[in-house]
């Protein structure tokens, strides 16, 4: 029986590191790959057979060296992302928690409004939303740029969700003590709901950084554009640039790495308690 | 998950409705104040920014939608078309967008539910070490943006015979393969990466669903000489449901709106339209060949398909009743 | 959860990494990180113009221009802002712009395969035909009136984009055929079967795209729209060329399709470098593709005029190519077109569109001038005669009609049409034209 399930165990393991490394095998071999010659890698593919003497630096040391926009608008991507995530994770975590703590008129139909809200494509958004910057503005801007992921649905959902969890006792003791409604939530509630920011914060910050088809309608001059639309530029058939491509792609997937291992833990306790409520 | 019961009054914890709080430390002057702190202002004051933004940035441009389906839109020159656009919407090329969008939902929805929640139990469970580093391991690849994704996809899987997918099959005497340009391979490199990027997030849902069930059902269950496959019919399966509702309808929603699998592989216009979806007709009539108003009517199309099969979905499974037990 | 969140579309950047089927036109060398190229900034009360363009190279050339434009018209400097967008977008923002009344640049350029889209409606586009008409005699009618709406000319041409024939030497003497032999397309099927007989290489590949019909179809002197706009695309010489492109990859076996799938893919450029294939046809602004991306076959190539149909005279069609227009937003309208003819209309531009981009230019008096002569990469990749050939063969050069539903037909050409009969084979020539046409002309009844 024992040696039984040592057998299972030994399968088991031996199961996951194999799916593990169907899940990190991609990532990995574009991160060799961007030590290689980028145009025969578009010829060829990413080959299993590959010269060792043929690895270099040379992927690298031109981005460093000869591309100054695209550290530029590194630059602009981290200003948008860190923005977008603090505003987005303080209004959305508002509406949340009204929705999940009070009971008021209209409570179900902006709930439901939320939900209907992931299900349009955003393509058919796209031409009203386009105009209306223009009227208001902010072509150009990167107001324009955050304003429609400020309050984003799915972090009003999510946030619903795990605010529903929270203790309410505490909320009328805060009450007794002279504590605003705000002040509860600000003073008391929020920092009780830290993981699902956590969480969010990952959402959000992916979501934003990736960002592609508004940020580039939105946004003219070069010296605004973000990461992912100053890549593009250099990706037209009309003068390819596979050397920035395959290593600046490695590198804008570095920072989301880096955030997800810092807030990896409050990522996974916060997204299990917040979607087990109710 | 309560998430999807529009009913969920039982969820909301009773706040009395009287005001002020039963409190001797109220300012008598500042009655403005006093009623911006009510129980009953506070809740809409919260909620302000998401009726300002819902009302301004989906509301009204989705009416503008709407409007613009009955409408042909030339530079300059706007007309009300009646239902024209809607009379020309089906035609070969949407029921092969119609077929693409979803094909892949259904295969996405099968394999992003069941093998996250195998890999999410397996996990859960004694039998694996380092779970840190497999949870990670399976996540990683959601942080990837589609953009990468694609270089990656396209690498792998580049027609020339010595690139790592055509080695991999060369090896088992297949000839190479030209993914890209047939149909059962085109579906293949979308479905792949759908369920490569996302597997991880949904194993991390079922996970957080695993951890709501009390130890001691499983306990009892062994006691009453319950076998494994017993045990997750009656005892992890239930306990999952509301899970694998929410995941599910996120899966169909997101299925019918795939779109960026497509555009990353294809650019636009695939070989034989092996790639086309119902998002890509859309972004392909109304932006590209800047036909908005027909564009805007296969966008409606689109919103109440959706609606439809996920209401249809979530009346079957029962999910509206839940709210009112 | 996130995954399809309100603004999820996000990362399309990969936009642009395989070309559009429907984008062959200019091509550039390796871009320069550089997406922004401003000239004139350094001078006081200078006019700012802005320009918006796809393609790096053209950037670096605008930029160039109004920097010359500013040596020679101190009284009237410009500061010219040239911003490079992906290519697809470029075009959507630009339609987008156009469409919603602003935000729109003072020059943009424009792909043929886009620009019927921006001649709908009312045209938001100046005419430039007081700069053209003047010199109309030296220019190719046919290539003008590709951006033309109702005699109105919206776009200044960047090259004539005349199709020729680009044979490898090499392979064609391992096969021994003498390629000035091939004069019609019968010699060409010939010529193909000694090759592959002796090499085993295909002799050309057929393109996914509408490179792989269009060009033949012109020469033959039909078109997919006759000029009164109505659609022939399944004509009869239509149907029998396609089953001309069918019979040679399928019947005579000397054709294969394009590695990548069109033209200017990576993938494509590495398999023509390494020899795969002993000729291509495509314009003549291919040859910056040669000497970027292929630089192995460097003094291999040779360039010859397109083989005869019997019952056609053209021996060869003006493909591809980007029209610069003048939107009508822009606040300096005048100064605008007075600029786009010093850069691209003039004399002096056509010969800097050869020198600095390796274009044919458009105007046929340009063709015969002392400057064009000058050394340069290209005649050193190719030969010395490439203008003699071109200006023996200019009076047989079949132009192009366009619709405003050239796109729709485009489209259907790349993801059916070449798809279902000579990759699937579930579809005879017939079948997939005339299910095609039907698929356009039902679109165009609901939209009269």
């Amino acid at each position: 029986m024992r040696k039984n399930n040592i057998f299972i165990k030994w399968i088991v393991n031996i199961f996951f590191v194999f799916v593990a490394l169907i899940a990190l095998f991609p990532l990995i071999s574009l991160i060799v790959s961007s030590f290689r010659p980028s145009s025969e890698l578009m010829r060829n593919g990413i080959s299993f057979s590959f010269v060792w003497s043929e690895l270099s630096l040379r992927n690298y040391i031109h981005i460093f060296t000869e591309s100054s926009s695209y550290w530029q608008w590194y630059g602009n991507s981290l200003i948008i992302s860190t923005l977008t995530i603090v505003l987005s994770l303080f209004f959305s975590s508002m509406v949340g928690y009204a929705l999940a703590v009070y009971k008021f008129k209209g409570r179900t139909i902006i709930f439901l409004s939320v939900l209907i809200i992931i299900m349009i494509p955003f393509e058919i958004l796209l031409l009203p939303l386009y105009q209306l910057m223009i009227n208001l503005n902010l072509i150009n801007t990167y107001t324009g740029v955050m304003l429609p992921l400020i309050v984003a649905p799915v972090a009003v959902f999510f946030f619903r969700q795990y605010a529903m969890g929270l203790p309410l006792e505490l909320m009328d003791a805060a009450r007794i003590d002279g504590c605003t409604e705000y002040g509860i939530f600000f003073r008391i509630m929020s920092p009780l709901m830290l993981p699902s920011f956590a969480a969010m914060a990952i959402l959000q910050g992916l979501n934003s950084w990736n960002n592609f088809l508004w940020p580039l309608l939105v946004i003219r001059s070069n010296d605004l554009f973000t990461l992912p639309i100053g890549l593009a530029t250099l990706l037209t058939p009309y003068g390819n640039n596979y050397d920035t491509l395959i290593a600046g792609s490695v590198m804008t997937i570095i920072p989301i790495i880096i955030l997800f291992i810092f807030f990896q833990r409050y990522f996974v306790e916060g997204l299990a308690s917040g979607s087990v409520k109710g | 998950m309560s998430g999807l019961n529009i009913k969920n009054s039982e969820y909301v914890h009773e706040t009395p409705n009287q005001n002020p709080p039963p409190s001797g430390r109220k300012k008598k002057n500042n009655s403005l104040l006093r009623l911006l702190n009510s129980k009953k202002v506070a809740p809409y004051i919260f909620v302000f920014p998401f009726i300002l933004s819902f009302s301004i940035l989906t509301l009204y441009p989705t009416i503008q939608a709407f409007i613009m389906s009955f409408q042909r839109i030339l530079p300059g020159q706007v007309e009300f078309i009646g239902l024209q656009n809607y009379e020309r919407i089906f035609n070969q090329t949407f029921y092969k967008a119609l077929a693409n969008s979803t094909m892949f939902m259904l295969l996405t929805v099968i394999i992003l539910v069941t093998i996250p929640i195998i890999l999410a139990i397996l996990l859960d469970s004694n039998l694996v070490k380092s779970k840190t580093f497999f949870r990670s391991a399976l996540f990683i690849p959601a942080l990837t943006s589609i953009v990468v994704a694609g270089v990656i996809f396209r690498l792998v899987f580049s027609e020339s015979d010595q690139a790592i997918a055509n080695q991999i099959i060369g090896f088992f005497g297949f000839d190479p393969v030209r993914w890209q340009f047939t149909a059962w391979s085109g579906m293949f490199l979308m479905v792949g990466m759908a369920a490569w990027r996302w597997m991880g997030v949904n194993v991390l849902y079922f996970l957080a669903g695993l951890q709501s069930i009390p130890k001691e059902l499983y306990e009892s269950a062994e006691m009453d000489g319950a076998n494994l496959f017993h045990k997750f019919r009656h005892v992890t399966l239930p306990f999952l449901q509301p899970i694998i509702i929410f995941v599910t309808t996120i899966s169909i929603i997101g299925g019918f709106r795939v779109f960026e699998e497509s555009y990353v592989i294809w650019q636009g216009n695939s070989p034989g339209n092996i790639g086309l979806t119902l998002v890509g007709l859309l972004y392909q009539e109304g932006i590209q060949q800047n036909d908005m108003g027909f564009g805007a009517a296969i966008g409606v199309v689109l919103l109440i398909l959706i609606f439809f099969v996920s209401m249809i979905y979530l009346l079957v499974t029962g999910a509206f009743k839940r709210g009112d037990e | 959860m996130n995954k399809k969140s309100f603004k999820a579309f996000s990362p399309l950047l990969l936009s642009s990494i395989l070309v559009l089927s429907a984008c062959g036109g200019d091509d550039s060398s390796s871009t320069n990180s550089d997406d922004v190229q401003t000239a004139g900034s350094d001078i006081e009360d200078a006019t700012e113009l802005s320009f918006w363009t796809f393609a790096g190279t053209h950037a670096t050339f605008y930029a160039n221009a109004a920097e010359r434009w500013n040596e020679e018209n101190p009284d009237n400097p410009i500061q010219l802002t040239v911003e490079n967008y992906p290519f697809d977008q470029m075009h959507n923002n630009l339609l987008m712009a156009l469409q919603s009344g602003s935000g729109a640049p003072d020059l943009a350029d424009i792909e043929l395969a886009k620009f019927p889209n921006f001649l709908q409606g009312d045209v938001q586009l100046e005419p430039l035909n007081d700069l053209i008409e003047p010199e109309l005699d030296s220019f190719m009618q046919e290539r003008l009136d590709i951006y033309a709406k109702d005699g109105n000319y919206y776009g200044a041409p960047t090259h004539l984009g005349a199709s020729v024939v680009y044979y490898n030497t090499e392979i064609m003497d391992e096969a021994g055929v003498d390629i000035d032999t091939i004069e019609t397309w019968d010699d060409y099927v010939e010529a193909g079967q000694a090759v592959v007989e002796a090499t085993g290489k295909p002799m050309t590949t057929i393109p996914g795209n509408w490179y792989g019909i269009w060009p033949f179809v012109a020469q033959k002197g039909s078109d997919f729209f006759d000029e009164n706009g109505e659609l022939t695309l399944d004509n009869e010489e239509n149907i029998e060329t396609l089953e001309f492109i069918n019979d040679l990859v399928h019947e005579h076996e000397i054709a294969e399709m394009a590695p990548g799938g069109q033209y200017h893919a990576e993938e494509f450029y590495g398999f023509m470098n390494d020899g795969g294939q002993a000729s291509i046809v495509i314009p003549m602004y291919y040859m910056k593709d040669f000497t970027t991306y292929m630089p192995d076959l460097k003094g291999k190539i040779q360039i010859r005029p397109m083989p005869t149909w019997s019952d056609s005279d053209y021996q060869s069609v003006t493909m591809g190519g980007t029209g610069t227009a003048v939107t009508s937003q822009s606040e300096n309208v005048e100064l605008a077109k007075e600029f786009l003819y010093f850069a691209k209309l003039s004399k002096e531009g056509n010969i800097q569109l050869w020198r600095e981009l390796g274009f044919d230019p458009p105007r046929f008096d340009v063709w015969e001038d002392e400057a064009m002569r000058e050394e340069n990469v290209y005649y050193e990749y190719f030969h010395d005669d490439i203008f003699d050939i071109l200006s023996e063969i200019k009076d047989n050069v079949a132009g192009i009609q366009l619709s405003e539903f050239t796109p729709d037909v485009l489209t259907e050409i790349d993801s059916n049409v070449m798809h279902n009969v000579l990759t699937e084979q579930s579809h005879t020539p017939e079948e997939a034209l005339k299910e095609s046409a039907d698929t356009v002309r039902q679109k165009m009844e609901s939209a009269n």
